[in-house]
């Protein structure tokens, strides 16, 4: 007995497997394979092709328009993402309470996850002009300010603007993300934990956070892929200005793609696809899939 | 490259779904592609003319509706360009994209065309438009559907309110008549500013930097290598910045915000004393419920004392692809969209200024749209963006330096020299 049937068990296996694989191969695999091997080669429209090695990455290397896009684009991942996930965990926190209209709030918390960060954006822009914006007018309403203050008007304006839009958008995709955690925590374990006379802050530090654990994981790796990959809404809101200081890395690449340059543009991609992916092993390896938890 | 395929694919998809009769093959009679896009009643315009085409010719002409937006319009373009594919057959062509497009081998000389049956001949168009923009290595490959310059626009009643006999001819007069209105008007209107134009990180921020380098130096295409750092251009570069920051006849925003929209908002709203726009911004402050309506002049754009005026070309041009498998028909195509009759008509239903001559001599343009007669002389002066294939890569370091000198963050030397460096080093890869 045995071996043939441990075969066909084994084949089964494979081609239960095989339709994902392919997929895989000929969405994910390939298209990254192809990109890698596009940056090798001088890939520019008006220009015979040919393999040039890692020359295109030696121009980035020296090429101040990549490092300034790359500098804002780690910056921005950092500031935005840990404020997202502190502010989603806060909301989740406050719908799981229950309360009359926790249905309708659970939705309403939705709605600016809903928008098109294009149209996020070109609001914001509104927010923050400086003839008529609403910001302008609450600061000056409220005595902080004499003058209208022309916030996107520094590097470091324009960031905070963007870090700001950027969380009002996506802090209710955490919320949400970590509500269903929330929701997967059996009551008898907060009841245990009252039994063992634990205050609210050790119910939170001890049974939420180790049981929301995967949960905050996989809401930081989604979260992180997107930000390191941000574009509409840094293209609608400062369109990588003032000086080029709040241009991204997929900003910066995809002006290459327009302009008939693949090879260079792919090369871009190839260091934002590096970047997502270190990070995704990192969150991976702190996410302890796989293992049992509690 | 494999993620090129997958693109070229769906680019492939996209084109010949279009086409009602890929599946059925081709009819008898050849059939053509024509790619146009643009506002949604500009679109529809383009149906009628060629509804009107079919009907003369028998050529039967389907219509690539392509997106407003327009890069969206170069990479579909493109996509199907570096697909080989033979649709669209002709297409309209941003002026800015002509040198990428003609050296990638993707447009078909119309040299075999010109002045044949139903084809005007090269000199029934501006000269230099044809030379700069149109000619590439010596063949003529697209002609001008559309062609555009900067210009001036000022406020009559507060020039004639404040003694101003004409607007300023020079960018110094500019700056003293800004001055002088604005500190009147600022009494009872605070937001009032004397100059707008365009200052964002975007590529309207090239062609004024152009309009304002171009009075004294400019930007430079020689033997292929563009020259942007001369003391010319940075004098030009620094009097952009003082206008903000320094005279502060530029509101603060306009390195930020002011794109051609925001600053025709502006001028229309009766908030400013100038305004630098192409010529569509003439109709919208004619409009009804324009602030500005009849108390509008415009003027070309100023020089400098030691220069002479300059407007940067914009435009449409149009072309018909090396691939296109009715080349002869797409050519009768162009012959027609580019005729005298139908660029009067194009003049005086989307307000497009002809880069024909003849249609600035014509009567009835002189009648129904006196506002056209000032403008041949700006067409006619106007200067290109370098017309090099890596213009997009240029144009990319110079709104990005340009840009952080109008923040203050760096010095218009600083800027310049910069640029130049990274112009420099992008033209190393492609040697």
């Amino acid at each position: 007995m045995g071996k043939d049937h441990d075969l066909s068990e084994v084949l089964r296996g494979y081609a239960f497997l095989a339709p994902l694989c392919a997929l895989l191969l000929v969405f994910v695999f390939l298209p990254v394979a192809g990109t890698v091997l596009d940056s090798l080669m001088r890939d520019v429209t008006f220009l015979p092709r040919r393999f040039i090695g890692l020359s295109n990455y030696r121009s980035l290397w020296s090429d101040p328009g990549f490092w300034q896009s790359l500098r804002f684009t780690a910056l921005f991942t950092l500031v935005s993402v840990p404020l997202e996930l502190a502010l989603g965990l806060a909301f989740a926190l406050l719908l799981e309470h229950p309360a009359p209209v926790r249905g309708f709030l659970r939705a309403g918390v939705l709605i600016p996850w809903a928008i098109p960060a294009a149209v996020s954006g070109r609001v914001f822009e509104l927010i923050y002009n400086v003839q008529y914006g609403l910001a302008n007018a609450i600061v000056t309403g409220i005595g902080l300010s004499d003058g209208p203050a022309h916030w996107l008007g520094t590097s470091t304006g324009a960031f905070l603007a963007l870090v700001a839009a950027d969380a009002w958008k996506t802090t209710p995709f955490v919320a949400i993300l970590l509500l269903a955690g929330l929701s997967s925590i059996p009551e008898d374990l907060y009841r245990q934990a009252e039994v063992d006379r634990a205050g609210p802050l050790q119910r939170f530090s001890r049974v939420t956070l180790p049981l929301l654990r995967p949960v905050l994981v996989v809401a930081l790796l989604f979260r992180t892929i997107d930000s390191l990959r941000v574009f509409d809404l840094v293209f609608v809101l400062t369109g990588g200005g003032p000086g080029g200081s709040t241009t991204s890395l997929s900003m910066y690449g995809y002006r290459f793609f327009v302009g008939g340059d693949f090879g260079y543009g792919s090369a871009v991609s190839v260091v934002l696809f590096l970047l997502a992916f270190l990070f995704s092993l990192l969150y991976l390896g702190a996410g302890r899939f796989g293992r049992e938890i509690a | 490259m494999r993620i090129r395929i997958l693109l070229l694919v769906a680019a492939i998809l996209l084109v010949t779904g279009n086409d009602a009769h890929a599946a059925g093959g081709r009819p008898q009679g050849k059939m053509l592609v024509f790619a146009a896009g643009g506002a949604p009643s500009e679109v529809d315009y383009w149906q009628e003319l060629l509804r009107e085409f079919t009907a003369r010719t028998g050529i039967r002409v389907d219509l690539l509706r392509q997106p407003t937006d327009t890069s969206l319009r170069r990479q579909t373009l493109s996509l199907a360009l570096m697909a080989r594919e033979r649709d669209p057959d002709v297409f309209l062509m941003d002026v800015a994209w002509l040198a990428q497009f003609a050296a990638s081998g993707w447009l078909a000389p119309l040299d075999p065309y010109l002045g044949r049956a139903g084809f005007s001949g090269r000199d029934a168009f501006f000269p230099r438009i044809l030379e700069l923009a149109d000619t590439w290595k010596g063949r003529t490959v697209a002609l001008p559907m559309y062609v555009d310059g900067g210009i001036l626009y000022y406020r009559t009643d507060l020039l004639r309110k404040y003694g101003i006999p004409r607007p300023p001819a020079t960018w110094e007069r500019l700056l003293e008549d800004a001055l002088k209105v604005q500190r009147g008007e600022r009494r009872d209107h605070p937001g009032f500013y004397g100059f707008v134009w365009q200052g964002a990180q975007y590529e309207g921020l090239v062609c004024d930097f152009l309009e304002f380098a171009g009075a004294v130096g400019g930007i430079e295409a020689v033997g292929g290598k563009v020259i942007v750092d001369t003391p010319r251009n940075r004098e030009a570069l620094r009097f952009m910045r003082d206008l903000i920051h320094e005279y502060g006849i530029s509101p603060p925003n306009t390195y930020t915000e002011m794109k051609e929209e925001e600053t025709r908002a502006f001028f229309q709203e009766g908030n400013a004393l100038f305004e630098r726009n192409w010529p569509y911004a003439w109709s919208l402050h004619q409009a009804p419920d324009s602030k500005v309506r009849g108390v509008t002049g415009t003027a070309p754009l100023p020089a400098f004392e030691a220069g002479r005026g300059t407007a940067c070309l914009g435009g449409w041009h149009v072309g018909l692809s090396r691939y296109s498998d009715a080349a002869a028909e797409g050519a009768r195509l162009i012959g027609f969209l580019t005729s005298h009759e139908i660029q009067k008509k194009l003049a005086f239903r989307l307000g497009w200024n002809s880069g024909r001559k003849d249609i600035y001599d014509d009567p009835d343009v002189a009648e129904r749209l006196p506002f056209y007669r000032g403008l041949r002389d700006v067409i006619e002066r106007a200067r290109p963006r370098p017309v090099v294939p890596y213009y997009n890569q240029v144009s990319e370091i110079l709104q990005r330096r340009l840009n952080a000198a109008l923040a203050g963050r760096i010095s218009p030397g600083e800027a310049l020299s910069a640029a130049q460096r990274e112009i420099r080093s992008v033209l190393s890869r492609y040697d």
